[in-house]
């Protein structure tokens, strides 16, 4: 049994930087699907996302061994806002700005558990996460921020408002709007909104 | 007509970042106010789906960076 199992991302960084390989093994795979999804609800590419995915890791592996990480952030936020950063360069870079663009779902997964789940539910478990995916990309700039943010890089609403340059009351107006608005365009779109299908 | 404040802290509640009395309060207006109540459902359920969608890389991204962690630390 792995004894590093309950320990909190601070000291696996430590046992990372101590040299203890495992460790940092376990930090990625506590992170990766906040990591990868940070990067693909903006490039919206699997392959791109997962090489940014591998840029964000190495820049991270590359600070915490050289001594320069801080500990005063939170690690998922600040690996997130590494990726972040990473997929507008990759735009910058290719001179273009992000496309909305349908998915085909043939090559990825998500991270639920289906085990229990009937081939039907798993579908369209499979169908809504694939089109709210789409829908968050149709969200006003601001409100996809926020809502990229706090949701998948775990950022606090004050930690938006300060990385963001607005007060904690906008960064809230515009994740309720992001929420609210999410919530309409899944009825407008008939996309299945059924409780019984989502709970844990 | 659910005030603007109520609305944030609804959105705070949501993502566990409520203090604990504010938190308290806002329980108990939940049993009393139905539309209050409703706003606060259908933000956990948006919140659970949320969570559902993230995605997950393949394996060998994965791979490829615990490689390249294992090598540099054998060079450094």
């Amino acid at each position: 049994m792995n004894t590093n199992t309950q320990l909190s991302d601070s000291a696996l960084i430590s046992l990372y930087i101590a040299g203890k390989e495992s460790a940092f093994e376990q930090l990625v795979n506590r992170h990766k699907n906040k990591v990868y999804t940070t990067i693909y609800l903006i490039v919206k590419d699997s392959y791109t996302a997962e090489d940014l995915l591998q840029d964000a890791f190495i820049k991270a592996i590359h600070t915490m061994k050289s001594g320069r990480y801080n500990e005063e952030g939170k690690f998922s936020s600040w690996i997130c806002r590494i990726a972040h950063n990473l997929a507008i360069d990759h735009f910058r870079k290719e001179k273009r700005s992000p496309m909305i663009t349908l998915e085909d779902g043939s090559n990825v997964f998500n991270n639920m558990s289906f085990s229990e789940d009937s081939a039907e539910s798993l579908q369209i478990k499979e169908d809504t996460h694939a089109r709210l995916r789409e829908l968050i990309q149709t969200l006003p700039q601001t409100q996809r921020e926020v809502l990229m943010m706090r949701h998948y890089a775990e950022m606090s609403f004050q930690e938006i408002a300060d990385a963001t340059g607005v007060s904690i009351n906008t960064a809230l107006g515009r994740m309720r709007y992001a929420l609210i608005n999410l919530r309409k365009k899944m009825l407008n779109n008939n996309i299945a909104y059924d409780k019984n299908l989502y709970s844990e | 007509m659910i005030k603007t404040s109520t609305q944030n802290e609804l959105i705070q509640y949501v993502y566990n970042e409520l203090a604990d009395d504010a938190c308290e309060q806002l329980e108990l207006a939940l049993t009393q106010d139905f539309e209050l109540a409703e706003s606060c459902s259908d933000l956990l359920m948006i919140h659970q789906l949320l969570d559902g969608a993230a995605k997950a890389p393949h394996q060998r991204a994965i791979d490829n960076i615990l490689s390249y962690s294992k090598s540099f630390s054998l060079q450094s």
